[in-house]
């Protein structure tokens, strides 16, 4: 069930792979790179050499978007390394089942119930701006075939 | 009672000291009132005296010294001048029967210096100098541990006179402190220098080595004779702040220089005094624990100024006698690395307080050691680079290089003919320590040689790291441009030969690439370094923007070569290699452009990987720091062949520029991967797009021109370097007229099509959304490039085209940190940087944009809660990044407003 709703999602998106190749030197602090298999978001990046009239490598930190965990790698800068394609999007919540699935609303009215509610801090805040009769607007991040809840606000935009 | 009290605070003390498993926190509890209780008692001395006599408790013993100083500034006007004089005595007598420990002996020290200061308020000093008299019997006849105890008291006294902004907590006011500091400068210092000089003259004398309790003595005089001469002789006619100022100095490592009054010149200018502290040094220098001392007060004495020595031929009397003796001296020892430290400053003191005339004036054993231990320093300091952390030769390096920059930028000094074999060999020595062997000694320092040089870290620009040195080695090399013109260039030409012959092998496949061909390592090492020097050699390096002219040595002697016109402009455009007839200058720099030449192929025939990305930001930084000297104004009386090559409307401008640019243009196809390569390219582009005698070769420049058309195509080039290729275009449009003009904005343009297209496309992917924040980044890069030069309207409506669209782009990218930033960077840098240069309409405009970005932003982003706290991080950024282009904007309209209204008023 999980493989097939990944087959759909990616196909769904581009029709292209989950990643593209990007020159290393090109690659920008805040921008995301495939880190030992994860999308991570790259939070530091320096260079080195070896050797005085070497060329450069670059080193990099990256913070996996889905779970927060730090990954590092080095490569030189004329390589390419890996770039996930990374999407946000916002649903409008419209329900909230007894075993915690969220159900989303995109906005061509399409309706998804796959998604759980996020753990954390964020989750009991949904849940409770949810029972209080709030309108709500979930951010999902979606990346190589993944996806979750990262953030929620109250549905001004639709009013507008 | 005393003894109950005694073993109360020792039972106390037990429990204060105590391990905390052992002792309750209430029972530490009333240890510690025990304590605040005893220090609160009135009139404590004579219990005091009985814990000193009787406790053995370390606590105890420092909390009873620490009650008899505290009470005596506490109680000191109840108190009757005996008590006070028998306390004293007491604590005295005390400390000289008895062993006591440092801490305590400290205290107690400090305690009779606060009653010898307290007391001198009223007595004038008298009970100072009853002191002083007794001291000084007890150093010239007691035991050793006593003489060592007096020389403490003396220090603790000079201690207590020496503060008065942050002076101990003795109750008086600043103006009182001050008033006893003068006193005791006036009345007792000098009493104090004079009878220590007096002892260690005695101890030097005596034939006995520092050693053991006897070097502790000396160590102890020293230090006394050390803190005199440091001694923060300050003006009454200073404000307060001022002189807490000076006596910050005082405590720091670097001690004001030696301004005596005119009661000291009797002392201080004797011959004798100053032979006495060079024999000092001679007698201690092997004590490692001594040398700094004598060093010091030797550095002291080599600044001494003021009125003591006010008429000149008194400075110059003792200038002679302390340059005699330290040459004499220099010719006995093999200073070790702590003694280099302490002459090389000796030597840039001497030059900073003596004038250059008394200076040149010197016995010429004086320039000799000089070359000679600046050049022992250069080989140091670069075999030290390679080993280790320690910069102690390089600290000395720099104190001689102080020395020299004084030496030959000041012409009342040496004369040229004196100064040229000391520079030449100095000049020599650096070259050798930075060249790989035949020529020079590079990697015979360690044992690992050229890996040697190998670093790990980019942090720190080569270029950067050595300028200090290199610019005084190039204002040295300066003062011997004959010899050195010609060593540069035969070195210049031997290595662009061996690099042209290395890179053809390389092209056709014969040679091994970067990572086999250590010879061509070597090759690239050498370059740099000869690169580098000949760089500090022809011009000056500056920051951005500043401007600078040909080196006047560089043009006098160009002037007196008097070469031919034509055959320096031949060799310059590399049209014949015979140097006959050639002006020196242009040698050098046709072979700086010849190698740029050959890096230029190099890079475009596909060499790019086994090319050191090092070596071409050297030569970049070299053609930037040059082009910045000799294209622009040249200096009067400027020489024929300069005037003909680099002046106004000559073809060498533009041939050079073409050159460098194009090179430049090489450099980002192919190493654009390479920081430091990328970035000094660039930065020799901008330099270029300034104008040069009010033309703008660089805007009618076809290989500038074909970089416009690169990046307009699609540059590939990472977005850090695109947005500083815009800041180039946008400098160099704002100078062009005209056509030319119009070209250049192009570039600007183009960015505009292609940020349209972006906007306009459906497909929402990670490539469309990195495009479009490159492109935002490209338009930050044009903001800041109109800034530099005075905005210009026309680019601003330009940019508007972009600005307008963020407000559409944030709403469609909310979701997405890497667009949003560099959308609201745009708006920041533009309200920052352009905005107050701009007819008030515009400014208007840009307020709606503000107005309408903030807008729309809050609505995705108010409220909003984020599990990511980077994300979290970045929008409380946003926020601020947006507050701020509003308040500016708003600020700059209200500013028109007002200036329009008090036009009208007018």
């Amino acid at each position: 069930m999980g493989d097939i709703e990944d087959t759909h999602f990616e196909t769904g998106d581009s029709g292209a792979s989950a990643t593209f190749p990007m020159q290393c030197s090109a690659l920008r602090k805040n921008g995301f790179v495939m880190l030992k298999g994860r999308p991570c978001k790259i939070v530091e990046m320096s260079t080195s050499k070896t050797g005085k009239h070497g060329h450069a490598k670059v080193h990099l930190v990256g913070i996996d978007i889905f779970n927060g965990k730090k990954y590092e790698d080095i490569c030189p800068s004329t390589h390419n390394m890996d770039v996930p394609h990374v999407k946000r999007e916002d649903y409008q919540l419209t329900d909230i089942s007894d075993d915690g699935y969220l159900t989303l609303m995109a906005d061509n009215g399409d309706l998804r119930e796959d998604l759980k509610i996020p753990d954390g801090d964020l989750g009991t805040q949904l849940r409770s701006d949810f029972d209080s009769g709030k309108e709500l607007l979930c951010t999902v991040l979606k990346s190589c075939g993944e996806e979750c809840v990262i953030a929620v606000k109250a549905n001004t935009a639709l009013d507008k | 009672m005393d003894n109950s009290a005694i073993q109360t605070l020792e039972a106390a003390a037990q429990v204060l000291m105590a391990p905390p498993n052992l002792v309750t926190s209430e029972q530490r509890h009333q240890a510690e009132s025990v304590f605040l209780e005893f220090r609160s008692t009135k009139n404590p001395y004579q219990l005091c005296r009985e814990i000193l006599e009787k406790s053995t408790t370390d606590c105890v013993l420092f909390e009873g010294a620490g009650l008899i100083k505290t009470a005596l500034i506490r109680e000191w006007n109840m108190l009757s001048a005996d008590d006070i004089s028998s306390l004293r005595e007491y604590l005295l007598s005390y400390l000289l029967r008895r062993e006591v420990p440092t801490y305590l002996k400290e205290k107690l020290l400090q305690t009779i210096a606060v009653i010898i200061k307290r007391g001198s308020i009223n007595d004038g000093g008298r009970e100072r100098r009853a002191l002083l008299d007794e001291l000084e019997k007890i150093i010239l006849s007691s035991t050793i541990s006593q003489q060592k105890l007096a020389c403490s008291l003396i220090l603790a006294i000079m201690q207590e006179y020496a503060i008065t902004v942050k002076s101990a907590d003795v109750g008086l006011i600043w103006e009182v402190h001050f008033k006893l500091k003068k006193s005791f400068e006036g009345q007792d210092l000098k009493r104090i220098f004079r009878f220590t000089v007096g002892v260690l003259e005695q101890i030097v004398r005596s034939g006995h080595q520092p050693e053991g309790e006897q070097a502790a003595l000396t160590k102890q005089l020293l230090t006394i004779v050390e803190n005199i001469l440091c001694w923060n002789h300050v003006s009454p006619l200073l404000s307060k702040r001022l002189i807490g100022a000076f006596e910050a100095i005082y405590e720091s490592d670097t001690a004001p220089a030696l301004r005596l009054s005119l009661n000291w010149r009797d002392t201080i200018i004797q011959p004798e005094l100053i032979a006495l502290f060079f024999e000092i040094h001679m007698y201690v220098r092997n004590n490692p624990d001594l040398l700094n001392s004598s060093l010091t007060c030797l550095v002291q004495l080599a600044s001494l100024s003021g009125v003591v020595v006010s008429a000149s031929n008194l400075k110059q009397q003792y200038l002679e006698n302390y340059v005699n003796s330290f040459v004499r001296i220099l010719g006995f020892i093999q200073p070790s690395e702590r003694e280099m430290l302490g002459i090389s400053q000796i030597y840039r003191r001497l030059v900073q307080f003596f004038t250059a005339p008394m200076i040149a004036s010197t016995p010429p054993a004086f320039l000799q050691y000089l070359t000679q231990y600046t050049c022992h320093c250069i080989r140091g300091s670069v075999i030290e680079e390679g080993i280790n952390d320690d910069t102690v030769w390089r600290e000395s390096l720099n104190k001689f290089l102080h020395t020299w920059s004084s030496i030959v930028h000041d012409a009342d000094g040496f004369s040229n003919e004196t100064l040229m074999n000391p520079c030449i060999e100095i000049f020599n020595t650096y070259l050798q320590c930075r060249l790989a062997p035949p020529d020079g000694t590079r990697g015979h320092e360690s044992s690992d040689g050229c890996n040697n040089d190998i670093r790990d870290d980019m942090e720190e620009d080569e270029r950067q790291l050595h300028s200090n040195v290199l610019l005084t080695i190039g204002a040295i090399a300066r003062k011997a441009p004959a010899h050195c013109c010609h060593v540069l260039h035969t070195l210049l030409t031997d290595r662009s030969k061996r690099l042209e012959s290395n890179l053809q092998l390389m092209h056709m496949g014969k040679m091994q690439n970067i990572n086999g061909g250590e010879q061509l390592v070597t090759l690239f090492e050498d370059l740099h370094w000869i690169l580098m020097i000949t760089g500090h050699f022809i011009a000056l390096d500056c920051t951005e923007g500043e401007t600078v002219t040909i080196p006047t040595e560089l043009v006098e002697y160009s002037v007196a070569q008097n070469a031919n016109v034509d055959a320096s402009l031949r060799y310059l455009v590399g049209e014949t290699t015979s140097t006959d007839n050639v002006d020196d200058i242009l040698k050098l720099v046709g072979e700086i452009l010849r190698i740029s030449s050959y890096e230029c192929a190099a890079l475009e025939a596909g060499l790019a990987a086994a090319y050191s990305p090092e070596l071409s930001a050297t030569l970049s930084w070299l053609l930037k720091i040059w082009s910045n000297a000799y294209l622009t104004l040249q200096p009067p009386n400027c020489s024929e062949v300069l005037e003909a090559a680099f002046g106004r409307g000559s073809r060498g401008v533009s041939w050079v520029v073409g050159l460098a640019a194009r090179r430049a243009a090489a450099t980002l196809r192919h190493l654009a991967a390479q920081p430091p390569a990328a970035r000094h390219a660039l930065a020799l582009l901008a330099t270029l797009a300034y104008p040069h005698h009010r033309e703008n070769p660089l805007a009618s420049c076809e290989e500038f021109l074909a970089l416009i058309v690169w990046e307009a195509n699609g540059s590939n080039l990472p977005g850090e370097l695109r947005r500083e290729l815009h800041r180039v275009f946008a400098i160099a449009a704002t100078f062009a007229e005209g056509e030319e003009r119009s070209r250049l904005l192009s570039s600007t343009i183009a960015l505009q099509e292609k940020l349209m297209n972006i906007i306009n496309t459906e497909s929402d992917t990670e490539p469309v959304r990195n495009a479009l924040a490159d492109t935002l980044d490209c338009f930050i890069g044009i903001a800041e490039g109109v800034l530099e030069v005075g905005t210009v309207d026309e680019q601003f409506v330009l940019l508007m085209g972009a600005l307008d669209k963020i407000p559409g782009i944030i709403f469609r990218y909310h979701n997405y940190p890497g667009v949003v930033l560099p959308a609201l960077n745009l708006l920041a840098k533009s309200a920052k940087r352009m905005l107050h240069s701009v007819q008030p309409q515009n400014v208007t405009k840009f307020l709606e944009v503000c107005n309408a970005t903030f807008e729309v932003y809050m609505r995705w982003n108010s409220g909003k809660i984020s599990s990511i706290p980077q994300d979290a991080e970045e929008e409380a950024y946003e926020v601020n990044i947006l507050t701020f282009c509003r308040h500016q904007t708003k600020c700059t309209r209200d500013f028109y407003n007002v200036l329009r209204a008090s036009f009208i008023g007018c």
